[in-house]
Parts: structure tokens; C-alpha cells; sequence
């Protein structure tokens, strides 16, 4: 059983639900974070296949820009949620509503 | 020598004086009395005395232009082109104004010195002056104006100046109980009426002739005098009238002008209370100069008046507007000399023989002597001015004696007060212009007494003074024609002539002989000689004033009735071939009949023939033998009456009775006559039963109905009603409505999107995610 373009799509649509599901569902901000990631990894992981899958290298090279920006991100988000934490001394995202109208 | 060039200097100069006075003169009097007057009083003169010597300058300038009128225009004043209305600034002269100029400032003049004695002392020294020279002003404008329009604006202006002078001691009670300034709003009132008549006159002169300018009117009213029948009706728009008709009207109007200002029935009651004001005022205004402008108007409308005479129009089919003029001057030259019998104040009996000789110079011009009046306006001038004044003098002589005792009385009972205060209250009742005050003046004030007697002889009209040959000249005139109603007017103004010698005889005999009547009288002394010198110059003038106009002692030869019908007279300045006749036929004195020809140039004798208007040479006057007789018997007459029979009985006490009021018939007469019956009839007639009502009618109109009902409910309740509307429902419910509703609305929408604002961070990615979804569904199913 080869391993077709289909298997990839079907694996990066479940991460990406996933990592959607959490960024929805869950409260903590870290956890919401790491789903943020899947999705952006789930994203990267189509990239990847499709490049593959049609010769073309524009794919892969765009993968290394994604990677980047999201480590950027990360110690960006890392860094907000160690300030939140700091005066609220918690990371539940129920807690933080300043901006309600 | 034509020095019309200089005209304008006869108004510029009185103003300067008025600028003066107004502004230097007041200061000057108030920092220092004695030099401030000097300054005052002499510039006024000099201003005055200028003028005088321009007006004779221009006199002398008249025969050079061949006496044709001469007419400077100083700048344009109305231009409606539209109604053809033109109107200049201009002066006008022909020989008719330069006689009043010459009367004007002369008289003037002299009585501006006269001032200066007169006014000594008087706070308002300075005020004086200024409203002499504003009337000298006014006056030569009325008497220069080239049109009815510029005589009307002199007309009002010595209205003015003549209201301001009568009030001038508005703060001091008259002798007679009227305050100075009832006298003065009563000038100003009777003047009024006379004053509508003017604009009706004026309005329908130039309704009818289309220009307001004396030549052009006095051409137009001559052509269509020529056309007589022939000539359309005048047009009023809804109606028409005849010529004659219209001219009537205009000539009655200015007749009833002329009654305002010159003081004829039945407008005449202001001039006596007029005498309230400064008898240099009297003697000026309100004799000699500004209430002959009624004569002076007809005269210059002498040719209106002349149709309408020959056109024989009369009004309601009873007279014809000159004979009415006539009969309005006879009236009043009897019925003021009536009066005059009864008056005891010294200026007032002067007053009403004004009055009275104003009814002689109408009367005259009412008979077409307009010369005739002219003649008796210029020797009335000199000796009514003069005896005015000498009036003034006898006034200013019994208050210096009067204040001569007063001060002897202060010496005499200085310790006790209550004899003062006596005679405090003592000279509140002095009133030194009571006749029965005074007596045996003539030896005190001897100058005084003899000009007097000479303004006395002349008003009189005893031979050879003034008054003579000027009331004999219209004596004559009532004479000579063939007119009915002239014996009527012959009857009348030989009484006024009886009456005239009569009541100056009571008066002279009253002031000046006898013993004197009170201390005052004892005390009383000559005036200054400032004072004096003027009466003197024109006692001269009433002595000889009558050789202007002597008259023709004979019939002249070649001068026989039919010269004056057929002799064709062209042009008015060819009068080349009249002047031989005249001089070979006439005497050879250059005196004779002097203002006949002079004022020949500029009134007019015409006749209608079958070749149109014709020029005539007056008809000389020839001194009328019967009637120098008669009117001379019956002055000495009256003179010789007076003194020994009736007023025989002089001296007497203030508080007796005048022998005229003693007689037993006569006595009523005068009673009737001492109650100003005309006056009493205005103010029992018309003031209380008809002005006083209609007072209360109008306050009725004006309170109840203006004020109460049309202010108070319809404008003020109305107003309040509707700012009620505006502020307690309009503006609360709608417009507060609108701008909070719009608030409010915007409001409530807003909290209703704040419940979208969870502030949960989840529900902003929900929002995210669902917000990416679209787009891709869109990007997917739509493109």
C-alpha cells in the first residue's frame, strides 16, 4: 500500500482540526499555543507533501519561512503569557478579559 | 459797476456772526463781562453793518444792469427731473428786494447798537446776539430768495428766530401772566397755521405753473392770463378747474400765509404777547422787519393777484381774493387800534398799533397799491423801530429807578428786616412797563421824550412826518378807485387812523406828562448814549423818510387818463420814453415819487387788451388834496380829543380806572375790546370747547384704544401668546425632542453591540476562524 498525496491531506486536515479544536476548546494558554503550532506544523506538512508531490522546490523553501516566523511567534506568545502570568498569577484565558465591552 | 458778485456775502456774513457768537462771544462774556460784550455785541454789529453796506452797493449796482433783476445762484438744491422739479439756492434782485435789503440791514443795524445798551449786564449776552444775526440771516434769505421755495425757507427761519427771541427770558414771568415761553410756543403755533397755507400755496404754484421761481411763474401765470378762456382747465387728476379758479386759491392761501406772520385777523393774537421778548426784539422782529414779510410775500406776487382781480373771479360770488385782502387789512387796522385804546403796558399799545398799521400796508396791496404799502412798510420801519425802542429806553430808565429806590430803601431801613422783606415783596409787583407807573417822565429823560414824540407824529401822520405821506398814499389809493368796496375800506381805515393819533396821544400823555405815579418814576434817568443814538438816526428818518415818495402836488401835463390805456409799454427795461413823459409832465424834483419808479422795475402794471398782456407806466400818484385835509383834521383832531377831553383826567393812580372805562357807554366798548376778544374767543371757542374735547378724544384714541387695546392686547398678547407656544411646547417637544432622541437612539444600538464585546479570548478566535471560513467558502464556491 503506497503511501499517496491522499494520506498526507487526510493527516494534516486531522492535525489542523485538532490544533483548531484546541486554540477553541481549551483554556490554558499554553495549551492553546502548542495547537496554534499544530496548525502551523499541519500547514507545513502540506506544503511539504505538495512540493514533493509536484517536483517543485517553491514549497520546501517556504516551509523554512514558516518555521521562522513561528519561533519568532512563540517566544513573542512566550513571553506575553509569562507577563500575564506575572500579574494574574494564572494563564487561564477566562481570566483575562479587560477588553469586554 | 456790477458788484452782484458781493451778494453772497449778505448771508455769509451774519453766519460768521453766528458762529462767533456761539462759539467765541459766549466764552468771551462769561471770562469777562464788560470787554466780552464789547467784543460780543460790536462784532455782531459789524457783521450787521457789512451787510448794509453790501446791500447798498448792490442798491447802486441796480441802475447799472438797467434795473433788470439780477439773479445769483449759489449752488443747486432740488433736481428731480422726473417731476421737473428745480429748485436753486439762488438770490434774486430787483429793486423790489433791494428795498427791503436796505430796510432790513439798516434798521437792523441800528438796532444791533441799540442792543448792545439794551443788553448790558444780561447773562445771556452772547445767546443774544447770536439769534440777532441768525434772524438778520434768515430774513435776507426771505427777502433775496428767487423763488417761493427759498422765501419759505427765510420764512421759517425768522419763524424760528423769532420763537427763540420771544422766549428768550424763558425763565422770567411776562407782565400780563402769560410765562415767556407760552408766549413763544404761542407765536410758533399761530405761525403754524399760516405756515400749511404757504406749502398748499406753494404745492398748487407748482401744480399750476410747474416751477416755483418768481420770474417763471409770473410769465406762465401772464401767458395763460392771455389765453384766458381759451386755455385748458388746470387738471387735479379726479377733477379740473378753471384758471381763475386755481389762482384764486393759490392767492388766498398766501393770503392766509401772510396772515400768520404779518399779524392779521384772524391769526394776529401772537404778536402782542410777542412783546414778551427783549424790546430790541420788539422793535426788529416784531415790527420793522419780519412781520412785513406778509406784505412783502403779496407783493412779490403782486401779478397773481393783479389777474385774479382782472379775471373778477370771486370767491362764493360774494369777493374776489385782492378785495379780500383789502377787507382782511382794514379790519384789522380798526379792530387792533381798539384794543390798543386799552392796553396800560407800554409795549403792548406799540404792539397793537403794529398790528394795526400791518392792516393799513394789507389793505393797501389788497387796493393794488402795492408801492403804496411798500412806501408805508419802509416809515413804518423807521418809527415803529423807534418808538419800540423809545419804549425800551422808558423801560430801562424806570428800572433804574426802580433800583435806585430799592437800594435807597436797603440805606434806610437796614436794621429791620421785616421792612425789607416789605419791600422785597414790593418789587416783585413792580412792573416797569406799566403806564400807570409812570408819568412826568419828559423831564427825566428828556431824549428820550423827544424821539417819542416825533415816532408819535409820524405814526400819527401829521404833516410833514413819515407817516404822513405813506397812510396818505393809501388813502388816497381807497379814494380814487371806482371799486365799491374801497369806500367801505376809505371809512375803515380812517377810523384806524383816528384810533392811531388817539391811543399814542393817551400813551404820550400817560408816560411822559403829568406827575409821576410812583417813586420809580421820581428816580427814573436817562439811558446811555449807545441807546440813545439810534433813536436819534431814526427820529431823523421818521422826520424825512416820507420825501422818498413825495407825490405829484399837480396833475402833470400829457398825463391825462387815456396815456395810461394806450401807451403801449414793451419791454420793462425800456422805460426810456415813460421817464421823459414823467420828467417833462412831473416835477422836477428828484424826490417825487423816488420809490415809485424805482420799485416801477419790478411790480408789474398790466392790462389784458385784444393784443395779449400789455405793460402799463404806473399811474402817477398825485397827492389828493381832499384826502391830506381830512386825514390830517382828523388825526389833530383825534391828538386834540385825547388831550383835553377824555384823557384830561391824567395823572391817576394804578389802581383807578381809565377814563374810557369810567364813560357810561363807552366804558363797555372798552371792556369788550380790553378782554382781547378775539383772544378770549380762541381760548373759550376753540381751546376749551373744541381743542380741550378733542384732547380727550385723542387720549382716548391714543390710550384706551392705541395703547391699551392695539399694544397691550393685540401686539403685546399676541407675542407673549406665541413665545409661550414656541418655548413651552415647540422647543421642549421638538427640537430638545430631535437632538435627544438622536442621542438616545444611537445609544441604545450601542449597547446592544457592547454584548458582543465578551472580552474572551475564545470567542474572538471563534470569530477568527468563522471570519477565515468565509472567505474561503467564498474563494472556493463563488469564484
Amino acid at each position: 500500500m503506497a503511501v499517496t498525496i491522499e494520506w498526507y491531506i487526510a493527516l494534516s486536515t486531522i492535525l489542523f482540526t485538532l490544533g483548531a479544536l484546541g486554540v477553541l476548546l481549551r483554556r490554558n494558554a499554553i495549551i492553546i499555543f502548542m495547537s496554534v503550532e499544530l496548525m502551523l506544523n499541519s500547514a507545513n506538512l502540506l506544503l511539504v507533501a505538495f512540493a514533493h508531490h509536484l517536483g517543485d522546490a517553491t514549497g520546501q523553501v517556504l516551509v523554512f519561512f514558516v518555521m521562522t516566523v513561528a519561533a519568532a511567534e512563540v517566544a513573542v506568545g512566550l513571553a506575553l503569557i509569562v507577563a500575564i502570568f506575572q500579574s494574574k498569577k494564572s494563564i487561564d484565558i477566562g481570566d483575562v478579559n479587560l477588553l469586554r465591552g | 459797476m456790477n458788484l452782484f458778485g458781493l451778494a453772497p456775502l449778505l448771508l455769509i456774513l451774519p453766519l460768521i456772526g453766528v458762529f462767533f457768537n456761539t462759539v467765541v462771544g459766549r466764552r468771551l462774556v462769561a471770562a469777562d463781562a464788560p470787554s466780552g460784550e464789547k467784543w460780543s455785541g460790536w462784532f455782531a454789529t459789524a457783521m450787521s453793518g457789512s451787510a448794509f453796506i453790501v446791500a447798498v452797493l448792490i442798491f447802486f449796482s441796480l441802475p447799472t444792469v438797467d434795473y433788470h433783476a439780477q439773479t445769483v445762484v449759489l449752488w443747486d438744491w432740488f433736481n428731480m427731473p422726473s417731476t421737473d422739479f428745480h429748485v436753486q439756492w439762488a438770490m434774486y434782485f430787483d429793486t423790489l428786494s433791494a428795498t427791503m435789503l436796505l430796510v432790513v440791514t439798516g434798521v437792523g443795524s441800528l438796532i444791533h447798537i441799540y442792543a448792545i445798551g439794551y443788553m448790558h449786564g444780561d447773562k445771556d449776552f452772547a445767546r443774544f446776539f447770536t439769534y440777532l444775526n441768525l434772524f438778520l440771516f434768515f430774513m435776507l434769505i426771505l427777502v433775496t430768495g428767487n423763488s417761493y421755495l427759498m422765501l419759505f425757507v427765510g420764512w421759517e427761519g425768522v419763524g424760528l428766530c423769532s420763537f427763540l427771541l420771544i422766549g428768550f427770558w424763558y425763565d422770567k414771568p411776562n407782565g400780563v401772566g402769560i410765562l415767556n415761553g407760552d408766549a413763544a410756543r404761542k407765536a410758533f403755533v399761530a405761525n403754524r397755521v399760516g405756515d400749511f397755507a404757504m406749502i398748499m400755496a406753494m404745492s398748487l404754484t407748482f401744480w399750476v405753473f410747474k416751477t416755483l421761481e418768481f420770474e417763471g411763474v409770473i410769465e406762465t401765470a401772464l401767458h395763460m392770463f392771455e389765453e384766458g378762456g381759451k386755455a385748458a382747465p388746470i387738471s387735479f387728476g379726479m377733477f379740473t378747474a378753471e384758471f381763475q379758479v386755481v389762482l384764486s386759491a393759490i392767492t388766498v392761501l398766501f393770503l392766509i400765509g401772510a396772515t400768520g406772520k404779518s399779524a392779521q385777523i384772524p391769526l394776529f393774537i401772537w404778536l402782542p404777547d410777542a412783546m414778551a421778548g427783549p424790546t430790541p426784539v420788539s422793535a426788529l422782529i416784531h415790527a420793522a422787519t419780519m412781520v412785513t414779510s406778509g406784505i412783502y410775500l403779496i407783493t412779490r406776487s403782486n401779478v397773481l393777484f393783479e389777474i385774479v382781480r382782472e379775471t373778477g373771479f370771486q370767491m362764493a360770488g360774494i369777493i374776489s381774493v385782492p378785495d379780500l385782502v383789502a377787507v382782511v387789512g382794514a379790519c384789522t387796522a380798526v379792530y387792533a387800534g381798539l384794543i390798543a385804546f386799552t392796553q396800560f403796558d407800554v409795549k403792548k399799545v406799540l404792539a397793537y398799533s403794529t398790528v394795526s398799521q400791518l392792516g393799513f400796508m394789507i389793505a393797501a396791496v389788497g387796493m393794488g397799491a402795492y408801492v403804496a404799502g411798500m412806501f408805508h412798510l419802509i416809515t413804518h420801519a423807521f418809527f415803529k423801530a423807534l418808538l419800540f425802542m423809545g419804549s425800551g429806553s422808558i423801560i430801562h430808565g424806570m428800572e433804574h429807578g426802580h433800583h435806585h429806590l430799592h437800594d435807597h430803601g436797603h440805606g434806610g431801613h437796614g436794621d429791620d428786616h421785616h421792612d425789607d422783606h416789605h419791600d422785597d415783596h414790593h418789587e416783585d409787583d413792580f412792573d416797569p412797563q406799566d403806564m400807570r407807573t409812570m408819568g412826568g417822565l419828559w423831564k427825566k429823560m428828556p431824549v428820550t421824550f423827544g424821539v417819542y414824540v416825533i415816532g408819535s407824529l409820524a405814526l400819527a401822520g401829521i404833516f410833514p412826518f413819515a407817516g404822513f405821506w405813506s397812510k396818505d398814499e393809501i388813502l388816497a389809493h381807497a379814494q380814487v378807485n371806482e371799486f365799491a368796496i374801497f369806500s367801505f375800506i376809505n371809512i375803515m381805515l380812517t377810523i384806524g387812523a383816528f384810533c392811531t393819533a388817539f391811543y399814542m396821544t393817551r400813551q404820550i400823555k400817560m408816560v411822559f406828562f403829568g406827575e409821576p405815579r410812583h417813586e420809580a418814576a421820581v428816580h427814573a434817568s436817562e439811558s446811555n448814549r449807545l441807546m440813545t443814538r439810534p433813536l436819534v438816526f431814526l427820529a431823523v428818518l421818521s422826520v424825512f423818510g416820507g420825501f422818498l415818495n413825495t407825490p405829484n402836488f399837480s396833475e402833470p401835463e400829457g398825463y391825462g387818463s387815456d396815456y395810461a390805456s394806450e401807451e403801449k409799454y414793451e419791454e420793462s427795461g425800456d422805460h426810456s420814453e415813460t421817464e421823459a413823459i414823467l420828467a417833462a409832465g412831473g416835477s422836477k424834483t428828484t424826490f417825487t415819487l423816488a420809490l415809485e419808479h424805482w420799485l416801477e422795475h419790478s411790480i408789474q402794471s398790466f392790462e389784458l387788451t385784444e393784443e395779449g398782456v400789455v405793460h402799463m407806466p404806473h399811474t402817477p400818484i398825485v397827492l389828493q388834496y381832499n384826502v391830506a385835509v381830512t386825514s390830517s383834521i382828523i388825526a389833530i383832531g383825534a391828538i386834540l380829543i385825547a388831550w383835553f377831553l377824555v384823557f384830561r383826567g391824567y395823572p391817576m393812580k394804578p389802581e383807578d380806572d381809565d377814563p374810557l372805562q369810567a364813560a357810561p357807554v363807552i366804558g363797555t366798548v372798552w371792556a369788550f375790546f380790553q378782554g382781547l376778544p378775539l383772544d378770549s374767543l380762541y381760548m373759550n371757542g376753540w381751546v376749551k370747547r373744541v381743542f380741550l374735547p378733542l384732547g380727550e378724544i385723542s387720549n382716548l384714541i391714543d390710550w384706551d384704544f392705541w395703547h391699551n387695546f392695539v399694544h397691550e392686547r393685540l401686539i403685546r398678547d399676541t407675542f407673549v401668546t406665541s413665545a409661550d407656544f414656541f418655548s413651552k411646547v415647540l422647543d421642549p417637544l421638538g427640537v430638545d425632542g430631535a437632538v435627544n432622541g438622536v442621542g438616545k437612539s444611537l445609544r441604545n444600538f450601542a449597547n446592544g453591540l457592547r454584548s458582543t464585546q465578551t472580552g474572551n479570548v475564545g470567542n474572538y478566535a471563534l470569530g477568527l476562524f468563522l471570519g477565515v471560513a468565509a472567505v474561503i467558502a467564498y474563494f472556493v464556491f463563488a469564484a
